[in-house]
């Protein structure tokens, strides 16, 4: 499935385009979320309210302090239904708290080793094409 | 203030008033037309029954346009966006996608299409509440638009 980079408006200048996936998060059909892929990143990394929002629970789930993007973050484990490009699979994935970022993260190991990628900036798409172990 | 009669009600109504009863909400699904307060743009039968307390079957939308319209808000039709397979290229989609989410910078939005905004509020929880009330589906998408270009490529707002 083909997405479109994201356009986003600057001061005095062409849009910034990024790389965007939609993802469902379980059961959450209103709102996919536009979450950023980020290939220099170990995991999924998204907002904790993302977890309330859908009842993910996280008590007891292992925490780690990460430092992302300039910040100190409270990072819980966990695992989570997502679904990218009509395809629903069981993905591990750190809710973050805070999380002050504009988008959440689609990292290598709740996404990249799921998903094979092809990117076009020049062109400002990406695909994504399941892995066949996924539909398996 | 200015002086109106509806459905048989008299009210006084000022700008700045109206402005202020509309501060913390968010506008609801725009249909055919809209007026402009304070930067957003909300359904004139909202408004108008947000600033008299009148239940919204009191008035036409035509009638709460023209009170609205002599207050000094700016009233205009809904145009439905193009950029949706239309042709031009990537280079229309994307300036026109990015003037679609200039003035939500900073905040969190609700797409259905590239450049359709459905809601836009302070916090992820409002947009869910919205999409939820209003049984709407935001199918392009939600996200926060970053309000910088360091925001964008993934720093911690300062």
């Amino acid at each position: 499935m083909r997405f479109e980079f994201l356009e986003l408006p600057r001061e005095g200048g062409r849009a910034l385009a990024r790389p965007v996936v939609l993802v469902q998060v379980e059961d959450l059909e209103e709102a996919p979320q536009l979450c950023l892929v980020d290939t220099g990143s170990a995991a999924n990394r998204f907002g904790a309210w993302l977890a309330e929002a859908t009842g993910v629970d996280l008590s007891g789930a292992p925490e780690t302090t990460l430092h992302v993007g300039g910040l100190t973050t409270i990072a819980r484990h966990a695992r989570a239904d997502l679904t990218i490009a009509g395809v629903r699979y069981d993905a591990p994935v750190s809710f973050c708290d805070p999380w002050p970022f504009a988008f959440n993260l689609l990292g290598q190991e709740g996404f990249l080793r799921f998903f094979r990628l092809t990117l076009c900036a020049a062109e400002g798409w990406l695909e994504v094409e399941p892995e066949p172990a996924i539909l398996k | 203030m200015a002086s109106f009669t509806i459905s048989g009600q008299a009210f006084e109504l000022d700008r700045l008033g109206i402005e202020q009863c509309m501060l913390d909400l968010l506008p609801d699904p725009l249909h055919e037309h809209y007026v402009v307060v304070r930067g957003r743009r909300f359904p004139p039968k909202q408004v108008l029954s947000c600033a008299t307390g009148l239940d919204r079957a009191d008035f036409t939308t035509h009638q709460a346009r023209r009170i609205l319209k002599r207050l000094g808000f700016a009233a205009a039709r809904v145009q439905r966006a193009q950029a949706d397979g239309d042709g031009n290229g990537r280079e229309f989609q994307g300036s026109t996608q990015a003037e679609a989410l200039r003035p939500h910078i900073g905040q969190w939005v609700a797409l259905a299409g590239p450049t359709e905004v459905l809601v836009a509020a302070e916090s992820p929880q409002e947009v869910l509440a919205w999409l939820a009330r209003h049984e709407r589906s935001a199918s392009y998408g939600m996200f926060r638009v970053p309000a910088s270009v360091d925001e964008a490529e993934g720093a911690a707002p300062s």
